[in-house]
């Protein structure tokens, strides 16, 4: 029996959260539960689980920074940004993304 | 009515019921293990618990002041499964570990364990009461009633059942045992601690047990002499003159049904050591689709069918000699017990299938206590 093609779908998803996740980011000040609200209905949904550790890393990357703010109904949040850092490489990134898109649809004609 | 644990999630105390606290302790433990080699662990983790203590804000209210256990199972839900983004890297490149990693993040199904809190006796009730989210009382009551009309022959299965059934340990045990959320994968890891609880365990469940047994063996006779003495009554206005025909064949019966009883009880013990130590009977398969404890307790059931007109028509037997009964009941014990070890014996030496299993014995009893857990 050959894989199912959700199990070769999950691999390509997870690489491309990164990408989504800055682009996200890039778009607004955002904070985990927007970024979330934001997937939800899309194929990159997905989890807190998954989401802090990502962008703890982005972090140590130097790619996002976030600050606290206030809130009305709890504790501070983290609102996450862009660093100049983090600008670059969404840059490079999705200069990457269409040159894939650009090799796949050439080989299609 | 559930007793509720506070906790401090990231410098706000949140009140939770028990079996929440626990799922959620595991979850995050689980997390902290998942993260241990990751830089960001603490701060991933301090972020989790912000994460966690929203969502429980969320169920909170002036008239609420308690997050319940499934409120916690659903916030678990939403959290996901930790995973670090270099695992995540993995996943991209080995399509391998790509298809095994869903298959281990599946939420544990709820197993059947005995539960040590709140326990009777061994914990199989609480475990039962839990799996099918009943009252504990309505279980030990159904018990005792199974008990009862089976002539304290139940207890022999709850025996069975304590020694068959895991005990829930752990937090993921316990959460698994009320049916919380939770991974396989983490209770794999349990199973080497089993094996040795199992077997201390074992030996106190064991000793429990025969002193209850022999609670109930003492209460019975005199229970069921009464009973005999009642219905004589009835039928011929005080106890039976028997004569010397029905004495002879009580005589000649006594052995035969103690022989056909022992036959059955050891051809029945042999069946239930190979399906909880085999999951076959001699190599014919169980149903695959029951729990290994639903064979079992469908093989007591069979046997007690099979077995409850004989030892009725023994009762009636004993009760014919009236004054004897006492001296002959014990002769028939002596005589059951006599060709018990007999054909256990026979059945050693003449029926390999039935060496090879009594050989293979402590082999798969180690490979059993491994696999209850899976």
């Amino acid at each position: 029996m050959s894989t199912p093609i959700s199990e070769k779908l999950t691999p390509i998803r997870k690489g491309l959260l990164e990408l989504v996740i800055l682009k996200i980011i890039a778009a607004d000040k955002v904070y985990v539960a927007d970024m979330l609200k934001l997937l939800s209905d899309t194929e990159f949904a997905t989890q807190e689980g998954t989401l802090y550790p990502l962008l703890s890393k982005l972090r140590r990357e130097q790619l996002v920074d976030y600050e606290w703010k206030e809130s009305d109904a709890g504790p501070p949040r983290k609102y996450y940004k862009l660093t100049a850092q983090g600008r670059a490489q969404l840059a490079a990134l999705n200069d990457y993304w269409k040159e894939l898109n650009r090799t796949l649809a050439k080989l299609e004609k | 009515m559930q007793k509720v644990v506070s906790v401090n999630l990231n410098g706000n105390a949140y009140q939770l019921e028990e079996p929440g606290y626990e799922a959620l302790r595991a979850y995050l433990e689980r997390a902290e293990s998942r993260l241990e080699t990751n830089p960001d662990r603490v701060e991933v983790m301090s972020d989790l618990e912000q994460a966690v203590a929203e969502k429980c804000g969320r169920y909170l209210g002036p008239n609420k002041t308690v997050v319940t256990a499934t409120e916690i199972e659903t916030i678990i839900r939403e959290m996901g499964p930790v995973e670090t983004p270099e695992s995540t890297a993995e996943v991209g490149t080995s399509a391998g570990t790509g298809a095994a990693k869903p298959a281990d993040e599946k939420c544990a199904p709820k197993r059947l364990y005995q539960i040590r809190e709140g326990a009777m006796l061994s914990g199989v009730c609480k475990g039962i009461a839990a799996f099918f989210d009943i009252d504990v009382t309505v279980v030990r009551v159904v018990f005792v009633i199974l008990t009862f009309a089976t002539f304290g022959a139940w207890i022999l299965a709850y025996l069975m059942m304590a020694i068959v059934i895991p005990y829930a340990d752990t937090p993921e045990d316990r959460a698994a045992a009320y049916g919380l959320h939770l991974k396989a994968q983490e209770l794999l890891g349990q199973a080497n601690l089993h094996t040795a609880r199992a077997l201390r365990e074992w030996r106190r469940t064991w000793r429990r047990q025969q002193r209850v047994w022999q609670r109930s063996w003492n209460e019975r006779r005199p229970w069921e002499q009464h009973m005999a003495e009642q219905t004589h009554g009835a039928m011929a206005g005080g106890p039976p003159p028997m004569g010397h025909f029905g004495q002879a064949m009580a005589g000649i019966s006594l052995p035969v049904f103690a022989i056909v009883n022992a036959a059955m009880f050891v051809a029945w013990i042999l069946v239930m050591i190979s399906a909880a130590m085999t999951g076959t009977i001699f190599g014919w398969s169980l149903p695959a689709d029951l729990p290994l404890w639903g064979s079992l307790l469908i093989l007591f059931a069979i046997y007690f069918v099979l077995t409850a007109p004989l030892s009725a028509a023994q009762h009636g037997a004993h009760h014919g000699w009236g004054p004897y009964y006492g001296p002959w009941a014990a002769l028939s014990g002596l005589f059951w017990l006599g060709f018990t070890v007999l054909f256990f014996w026979l059945a050693y030496q003449h029926i390999p299938q039935v060496h090879a299993l009594l050989d293979q014995l402590p082999a798969l009893w180690q490979k059993r206590q491994t696999s209850f857990v899976v």
